[in-house]
């Protein structure tokens, strides 16, 4: 009773701050307003700025991925750290790593599908639906600086994926491939090879995230090949922690934390 | 123009199937028998307005070395005239499957009962 009314508490004074800030943002309709500017007699904006000059800037075809990626980089980083810090803290409610008697080696699985009417239907589908799932993410991270797409996205076909092979057969055959101790390395690699590409052009020097300065350890023409090729690396790491961070939510939901039955 | 008629045609063809799909599953008596309009309606529309689809861009293409990024929307048109293909019916049978094994029994014309033998259903708990 106690815990409901302090977490009343903390939603209603939540909800009250929000509600003041609310009184901050720009009139409906401003032209002044940031959403507004660079309109007919609005404000100078920054969205013009990258409209024309993205694909001078980084040779990126894809405004989106390169504001993202790019201008705001800084913000996409911690995204990605939130989301990680969203696994880790299901780890942390969920994961029960005490070994429980009655739960150790509950049942074998049994991993064969044949002759088994109920799940050979699915189990062969997903047979073959997975590993064209599994390209198809690869192709969305590997293309997002050029078509819709990037790392959250190709990252989330990949979680799924993994789901998905846990749901048709067992989750321990989903486990086999994707361990609870890789995809809690995965999850932290992915930070990792984001936060390695914002370190290294402070070490020549040049700004957190400033991909330019990498044109010599990655080999390219210019500045802008440079930015371009970083923009791929950091949709990489953005893409291990989500596909990591997605298969442990739900490894964890769906067994209360034992990573043992399941569905 | 050919392609345009045949493009139109195979899309009604789709969306009258649609139309008995929709009508099916509203109507139908029992989950099983809605399922089956629900499944069987919902691939084959959707298998024919794709394709309808792609017959359509097919007619676009007039001289192969201008027009073969049309040939492209075709390629990934039919691949997901595939996937619709195989997904499709696969979830329509793994949510009846369940609907068995959670003990939704069919609705049945009497005298008919012994088609329906136990040793399919998994015991009750």
């Amino acid at each position: 009773m106690k815990a409901k009314i302090y977490a009343s508490l903390a939603v209603v004074i939540t909800g009250a701050v929000l509600l003041y800030a609310v009184t901050d943002f720009p009139n409906f309709g401003d032209p002044h307003s940031p959403a507004n500017a660079g309109v007919k007699g609005g404000a100078p904006s920054a969205s013009i700025y990258y409209i024309e000059n993205t694909y001078r800037d980084t040779k990126v075809p894809n405004l989106v991925t390169a504001v993202l990626a790019d201008y705001r980089g800084y913000d996409t980083m911690f995204e990605t750290v939130v989301i990680l810090t969203a696994g880790m803290a299901i780890f942390a409610i969920l994961r029960v790593l005490r070994r429980d008697e009655d739960t150790e080696e509950a049942a074998p699985v049994d991993r064969s599908i044949d002759g088994d009417h109920h799940r050979i239907i699915v189990g062969i589908t997903c047979r073959i639906a997975v590993p064209l799932i599994q390209i198809f993410a690869l192709y969305v991270v590997a293309h997002g600086h050029h078509s819709p797409g990037g790392g959250f996205q190709g990252g989330v076909m990949l979680g799924a994926s993994f789901i998905l092979i846990a749901l048709s057969g067992s989750l321990s055959d989903a486990l086999a491939r994707l361990g609870e101790s890789s995809f809690i390395r995965l999850a932290c690699i992915g930070i990792f090879i984001y936060a390695g590409f914002g370190f290294l052009p402070l070490l020549v020097d040049r700004n957190f995230l400033d991909y330019g300065a990498l044109a010599g350890l990655l080999m390219t023409d210019g500045e802008e090949m440079a930015r371009s090729h970083s923009m791929l690396g950091v949709e990489i790491g953005v893409a291990m922690t989500v596909m990591a961070v997605m298969f442990a939510i739900f490894a964890n939901l769906s067994t209360r934390g034992r990573l043992q039955g399941g569905l | 123009m050919v392609f345009t008629i045949i493009a139109a045609l195979l899309i009604l063809a789709g969306l009258v199937f649609f139309f008995g799909a929709a009508v099916g599953l509203l109507r139908f008596p029992d989950f099983y028998a809605r399922m089956h309009a629900a499944g069987k309606g919902d691939t084959l529309s959707s298998l024919l307005v794709i394709a309808g689809f792609a017959v359509y861009q097919i007619g676009g293409v007039h001289d192969l070395s201008h027009d073969w990024p049309l040939l492209l929307v075709v390629l990934k048109l039919l691949a997901i005239v595939v996937f619709i293909y195989l997904t499709s019916p696969t979830s329509t049978s793994a949510l009846a499957d369940a609907g068995w094994e959670d003990g939704i029994d069919p609705i049945i014309e009497p005298g008919r009962e012994n088609h329906l033998e136990d040793d399919l259903r998994p015991p009750q708990p």
